[in-house]
């Protein structure tokens, strides 16, 4: 009789207890799995800067959004990544210029080759742009987290190349299914060799070409630099990247995992940013101390007949449909805005 | 009478030249040289051993041994591998799971060794810091006596970048560390139980074919190493499971291999006894994370 009193007790207690809206919250949160990919190998400043956004977000969650993340292009390339994105296999990634294309394409105008003569003018323009680049990847099943850049890009090449002419002499890679590469190279008048990044190396070994594009860290990430000797001191354009989720998944967060996931990935992004410039600067001293030369460009690659070149690629790209005209012309005013002001006068990259 | 007389005058003058040999070497070197059998024997019964706990537990006093043993006799290029193969050992079967720090800084001094042994064999380059192209070349010239120095200075060369792949000039470091491992492989890829094959298994399994990787390659590197151990030696099935199939994110084959390391048996391979529970161990660790890769 005691017993059946005591069981009838904690019925009660347990039922009373699930009627609490506290202890109903606390059993029912329902907790967010993030899973989210990168090509960044495990171990690296980057995934170690990810997964610290991954602990934070999980501390301010209290648990409720977790992430799961895939180093080291587990996952796949970039395309892979998005197409698992669109199956609901993934949830979000860091992405290069070459998967925001697939994304927004439009926000590949802020790596377009020699049109910024500086990273100021570079920040200038994205502040300005950065609301249509938000709606855009919105429009296209994505929100933007954070953003990131991959870092200035240089020739690297197993001969020096100091003028223009030089180039016509060299194999170049391009990347293959890279509209904007192909747009710069069309409109430069050079037949470069496209391949897939996956071939690069080989083919630099047997001599099928011999110059590449890169930032530094990505050529000593890629182990380029082993196969070539100069690197041209002309930064072509700034890498872009950005920190996405799709949509669909952001949509079905409660409105403050939300807020906690856009203010944390621009956080996120902006620590990238700094850690990403700092490695690309130590990568440029540690390729030069190992013994590669820096090349100094002559005029002809820094001049106007280059600017004339970056603007016939836009004009390829605009007609192609890959760069609204209405988007480059505004980048252009901007541009002329800023140079009038004299502010980009310092020209330091 | 002749031949006493012969035998003598030989011993006296043996002991003349005793003098001699001593002003060449010191006392602690003739001590040195003289326990080398010991330490071979040593070392055979550390491979045989099947406590982990006593494995780790012995291995600190025999580092440090060896170490003052070379402060007695700096150019013995025998002690300077035991020196690195133990540096390696104990870095990667009881460090490297719990304190990556640390066990970066023992593969370092396990390359420090090792280096040295190089020079020896005749590699006037720094091997971190030269250029890869420079470091094939001057490789190239070396022969089968260099294969022992060539293979710690690459393995433990090749872990410390693994430990530290935040550090820029670690990851430049990665071809140069292929470079030393790829005149191994020409020169006896059976060599410390197939250990060439298992660094190339690694070196294109563990990594994305975007970065370098080629999952293929990586495959015929393992085969042929376990091929050269006649299956038995566990840990290429580990870091199989652990490099490719991770980075092929292949969690069947990840969680099979390593569920049937864990189930096998402690004395399928008594000369290597050692390493095989430490593969059993690791297999363990590495189950652990399985939700969390895949």
């Amino acid at each position: 009789m005691v017993l059946t009193m005591n069981s009838a007790l904690r019925l009660l207690a347990i039922l009373l207890f699930a009627l609490l809206p506290g202890a109903a919250a606390l059993h029912a949160a329902p907790v967010y799995e993030l899973k989210f990919a990168t090509l960044a190998p495990d171990g690296t400043t980057w995934v170690k800067l990810l997964q610290e956004w991954a602990d934070t977000v999980k501390t301010e969650s209290q648990g409720r959004l977790v992430f799961k993340i895939y180093p080291g292009g587990v996952q796949g390339d970039e395309p892979d990544v998005l197409r698992k994105i669109r199956f609901g296999q993934l949830h979000g990634g860091a992405f290069t210029g070459y998967g925001i294309g697939h994304i927004y394409s439009p926000a590949r105008i802020l790596e377009l080759p020699f049109l910024y003569n500086d990273i100021h003018e570079i920040d200038y323009v994205r502040e300005r742009l950065q609301p249509e680049i938000e709606q855009g990847y919105r429009d296209n099943g994505y929100e933007l987290l954070g953003w990131m850049e991959v870092g200035y890009v240089y020739f690297f090449s197993k001969q020096p190349i100091a003028k223009f002419d030089d180039l016509k002499q060299r194999r170049i890679w391009y990347w293959q299914g890279d509209p904007l590469g192909k747009a710069f190279f069309d409109a430069s008048g050079l037949s470069p060799v496209p391949l897939s990044i996956i071939d690069v190396y080989t083919s630099l070994s047997t001599g099928m070409i011999d110059t590449v594009y890169a930032p530094p860290l990505g050529a000593i990430a890629l182990q380029w630099f082993a196969k070539t000797r100069y690197i041209t001191n002309v930064p072509m354009a700034n890498g872009i990247g950005s920190l996405v989720v799709s949509r669909k998944f952001f949509r079905d967060l409660p409105q403050d995992l939300q807020k906690l996931l856009k203010r944390s990935g621009a956080e996120t992004g902006a620590k990238l940013v700094a850690a990403n410039r700092k490695d690309n600067e130590e990568s440029m001293r540690l390729l030069t101390e190992r013994g590669m030369v820096l090349v100094e460009g002559s005029d002809d690659l820094k001049s106007d007949s280059i600017r004339a070149m970056s603007n016939r690629a836009a004009h390829t790209l605009m007609d192609s449909g890959y760069l609204p005209p209405a988007t480059v012309g505004r980048v252009q005013d901007w541009l002329r805005e800023y140079r009038a002001a004299g502010a980009g006068a310092d020209g330091a990259h | 009478m002749k031949l006493l007389t012969l035998f003598h005058s030989t011993r006296a003058a043996g002991w003349l030249l005793l003098p001699l040999l001593l002003g060449a070497c010191s006392t602690g070197q003739l001590v040195v040289r003289g326990t080398q059998a010991i330490l071979d024997s040593g070392i055979e019964s550390m491979n045989r051993e099947t406590d982990l706990q006593l494995a780790r537990a012995a291995m600190p006093a025999n580092l440090k041994l060896l170490e003052g043993m070379l402060i007695e006799d700096p150019g013995n290029h025998t002690l300077r591998l035991y020196a690195a193969e133990g540096f390696h050992g104990y870095s990667y079967g009881f460090i490297e799971a719990e304190d990556r720090a640390r066990a970066a800084a023992l593969y370092r001094r396990c390359y420090d060794h090792a280096v040295l042994a190089l020079q020896q064999d005749g590699l006037t380059l720094d091997p971190a810091g030269a250029s890869t192209e420079a470091l094939h070349a001057a490789a190239a010239k070396l022969g089968e006596r260099a294969v022992p120095a060539l293979f710690w200075t690459a393995s433990c060369l090749g872990k410390w970048i693994d430990l530290n792949r935040d550090s820029v000039a670690g990851i430049a470091g990665l071809g140069n560390a292929a470079a030393l491992m790829e005149r191994v492989l020409e020169l006896d890829d059976s060599f410390y139980h197939g250990g060439p094959n298992l660094f190339f298994g690694v070196y294109y399994g563990g990594r994305s074919p975007l970065l370098g990787g080629d999952f293929a390659r990586a495959e015929q590197h393992f085969r042929r190493a376990a091929e050269i151990n006649g299956g038995k030696l566990l840990l290429v099935d580990l870091l199989q499971a652990e490099y490719l199939y991770r980075q092929q994110l292949d969690r069947a084959a990840f969680h099979q291999t390593l569920t049937a390391i864990l189930a096998a048996a402690p004395d399928s391979y008594p000369e290597m006894a050692l390493v095989n529970a430490v593969a059993r161990q690791r297999a363990g660790v590495l189950l652990q994370h399985e939700d969390e890769w895949f």
